[in-house]
């Protein structure tokens, strides 16, 4: 399993490439929305995306968006790890085509709990 | 501590509880962040985020000589700490903190990105400080702040 964790933060990528690479997964990393497309278009193809919403260049519910309207990647999960918390911006976030929606801060096991009810952790390994 | 309580402003509990809340999740628990005596040294580390919309304001959080490198340290899992790593870890701190406060307020309301300055962060004079409390982790000196805009 690959993960492509989107955040402008080292230290949130960092962290969250800790908790990922503990599980098994690979992982790369983007800055914005626009890095991650172009990493996407490059290859490997994730099987995730770990998405903070408040980036320069590309935010994360642009980055949802233009994902979603490529038919050939609709096979990527797609999970908010953000600040934004209000009720309107997960629906927005979801209506748009996010899968999971986590709210910084987080714990490591809430990650792999989510991770778990996606499909993309069996039993603490990726499935 | 102190506070100046208004209905439509962050709450002092409220804003403790925030920082409490994504300290045990990113620095740990093992060293509790307790209250302090406001501290006589100089700010070494600053860091805010401004919010916009519903409520204007900024949340603010101070590092003390030496706290922000053990901070990062601990929160990044490095035994060597680059000036940049502290930049990176302490401005995603207040990055949840400030997005948790503007949870809080009214909206809808945007966060910028955050700043991260060596030294105390000035804020303007159309802000005032309605919220403050002085922290230590691990015997380091902290304190985080919330400034209202004010018309």
């Amino acid at each position: 399993m690959h993960a492509l964790i989107i955040d402008d933060s080292r230290a949130m990528r960092m962290i969250l490439r800790r908790i990922v690479t503990d599980l098994g997964f690979t992982c790369a990393e983007a800055g914005d929305g626009e890095q991650a497309l172009q990493q996407i278009a490059d290859g490997p193809r994730p099987d995730i995306c770990m998405i903070d919403w408040n980036m320069p260049v590309m935010d994360g519910y642009t980055f949802v968006t233009r994902v979603r309207s490529q038919p050939e990647l609709r096979d990527i999960t797609l999970m908010m790890v953000t600040t934004e918390s209000e009720h309107g911006q997960i629906v927005r976030a979801l209506a748009a085509g996010a899968h999971e929606y986590v709210i910084k801060p987080f714990t490591p096991d809430a990650i792999v709990e989510k991770l778990t009810l996606l499909g993309l952790v069996r039993d603490g390994v990726p499935a | 501590m102190s506070m100046s309580m208004r209905y439509d402003e962050p709450q002092l509990a409220d804003v403790l509880a925030l920082i409490e809340e994504v300290w045990r999740s990113f620095v740990g628990v093992d060293e509790p962040l307790l209250p302090a005596e406001p501290d006589t040294g100089s700010v070494a580390y600053a860091a805010t985020v401004t919010i916009t919309g519903g409520w204007d304001g900024a949340v603010t959080l101070e590092f003390g000589v030496g706290t922000a490198e053990a901070v990062s340290a601990r929160m990044l899992g490095l035994d060597e700490i680059t000036e940049a790593d502290v930049a990176d870890a302490i401005g995603e701190l207040v990055n949840m903190v400030g997005g948790n406060v503007k949870s809080l307020m009214p909206g809808p309301s945007a966060l910028s990105l955050p700043v991260v300055s060596t030294g105390r962060i000035a804020h303007s004079n159309d802000t005032v400080e309605v919220c403050r409390c002085e922290l230590s982790w691990a015997g380091l000196p902290m304190a985080a702040s919330v400034h209202a805009h004010r018309d």
